[in-house]
């Protein structure tokens, strides 16, 4: 028997119905087709689908989406208005900071978190915000200059 | 996997809901932030859970700091107990200063105190924490309340000692008497791991610089469940604090442990390393003593 929640996700209400064992990651991904929470690991090690729940960071895929009714998603989708992207992403894609690009959305959802919280970061809190992501191509260099520049790019 | 037989997902808002809940006659377990169920459930481990119920929503969000300790809701997240205990500032919450940095921000944001230690699992950071604060639970039942020390939660490798219908509200930390710090450090493999050893230590000295009370804590996997070392106590207590007692302590520790050997090292390695481990976290709180 399914469950009725409400979730608002970037900035648009919806109303569901969910298995009640679903994680929030697979609603997000299968019933509101958001390509950005990735599966990966399905267990909380990798971080590809890190979201936005009420203004924090977490692994979607450890959330189950009946708990997370009433709540405020946002998901990478939700990081732009429209076409224009925010500096955080248009950081990731100058620094270089995507190879395969399965990890970028949930980096960029562990650096907005730190960026909301610390504007000013230095190379220390930006790998230990990014801690919870793992990326198998970058090597990381790229990504903790790309969250430099958008800390620069915000402060303006 | 799933939870092939769960029929119910309650979201209660009060504790009497929850305890009426837990008195079912039905396989049910409490969900505070799930970081622990979700990995046992993706083992295949929770396919007979018929009821969960989120106790998040019941009042237990709230920690309060006074000259007296702190008192943490079980519900509180770390990421909240962490702002609580930044704003202290104080030496003698050092340990789980350092202890409740160690999990990745999106466990931080949702994990709670009470799911860390009701988890059981010897590999967790926090636990190690509270152990050496001397931490001590508040616990309810349809019957009323009761108060348990933490070592007495733990019941071996994944087990407590709750009895039915029983759970976990509070988690207090004393103020320890006198000058006091502590500190805390982990050896891990990589970022995002458990422990392969950790430690936390815990100092009171007088005015003569005399240590009058010591707690030295250890876990990840040196025993089936996080350990205190009283040998390593007892050499401390009475002590300068100086560098030979720190190495002795360190030392004596091997007398408190049992470790396993796993994937992620052997037996040997963290009879070695938590000797090391022992005096450095020592040390690190000694720096911090005022
Ligand atoms: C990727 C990852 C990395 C991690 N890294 C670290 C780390 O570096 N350091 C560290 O210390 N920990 C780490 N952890 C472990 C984490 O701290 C625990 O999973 C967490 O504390 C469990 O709390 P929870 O609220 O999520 O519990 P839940 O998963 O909701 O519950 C855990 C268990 O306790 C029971 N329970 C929960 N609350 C109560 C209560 N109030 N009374 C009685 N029973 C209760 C539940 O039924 C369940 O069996 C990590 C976990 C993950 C997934
Ligand atoms: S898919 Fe959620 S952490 Fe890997
Ligand atoms: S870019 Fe491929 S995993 Fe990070």
């Amino acid at each position: 028997m399914k469950q009725m929640i409400t979730l608002e996700v970037n900035g648009e209400r919806h109303e569901l119905a969910v298995e009640k064992d679903a994680t929030l990651r697979d609603v997000l991904h299968d019933q509101l087709n958001l390509d950005g929470p990735k599966k990966g690991c399905d267990t909380g090690s990798c971080g590809c689908c890190t979201v936005h729940v009420d203004g924090l960071a977490v692994y979607s895929c450890m959330r189950y989406a009946v708990a997370c009714d009433g709540a405020k998603v946002l998901t990478a989708e939700g990081l732009s208005a429209g076409a224009d992207l925010h500096p955080i992403q248009q950081s990731f894609i100058d620094a270089g900071a995507v190879q395969c690009g399965y990890c970028t959305c949930g980096m960029m959802m562990s650096a907005k978190q730190l960026l909301d919280e610390t504007p000013r970061p230095d190379e220390e809190d930006i790998r230990h915000a990014i801690a919870g992501n793992l990326c198998r191509c970058t090597g990381y260099a790229k990504i903790v200059d790309a969250v430099k520049l958008a800390a620069d790019r915000l402060a303006g | 996997m799933a939870l092939q037989n769960l029929k119910d997902f309650h979201r209660p808002d009060a504790i009497e809901d929850v305890l009426a809940l837990l008195g079912k006659d039905e396989e049910t377990l409490i969900l505070a932030g799930g970081t622990f169920l979700r990995g046992l459930e993706a083992r295949g481990l929770l396919s007979g859970v018929e009821a969960l119920v989120d106790i998040r929503r019941v009042g237990l969000d709230k920690v309060v700091a006074d000259n007296n300790g702190i008192k943490a809701g079980a519900a509180v997240t770390f990421t909240r107990l962490r702002g609580v205990v930044a704003r202290q500032q104080e030496a003698w919450l050092g340990g789980l200063a350092d202890a409740l940095d160690r999990p990745p921000v999106q466990v931080r944001n949702v994990a709670t105190v009470g799911g860390c230690i009701a988890a059981a699992c010897p590999f967790f950071d926090v636990p190690t924490a509270l152990l050496a604060l001397d931490a001590e639970l508040t616990i309810r039942s349809s019957d009323g309340e009761r108060h348990l020390p933490l070592p007495e939660l733990f019941d071996g490798l994944f087990a407590n000692t709750l009895e039915p219908g029983e759970f976990i509200t509070e988690v207090s930390l004393p103020r320890p008497p006198g000058n006091a710090a502590g500190a805390f450090l982990k050896l891990e493999a990589t970022a995002n791991d458990l422990a392969i050893v950790n430690v936390a230590t815990q100092l009171s000295i007088d005015a003569n610089r005399v240590c009058t009370r010591a707690c030295v804590a250890l876990g990840g996997g040196v025993a089936d469940t996080a350990v205190r070392s009283a040998a390593a106590e007892t050499i401390l207590v009475g002590s300068r604090l100086d560098a030979a007692a720190l190495q002795a302590a360190g030392e004596a520790v091997i007398s408190d442990i049992d470790p396993m050997s796993d994937h992620r090292a052997s037996a040997a390695y963290r009879r070695a390393v938590a000797k090391v481990m022992t005096r450095r976290a020592l040390e690190r709180a000694v720096a911090r003593l005022a």
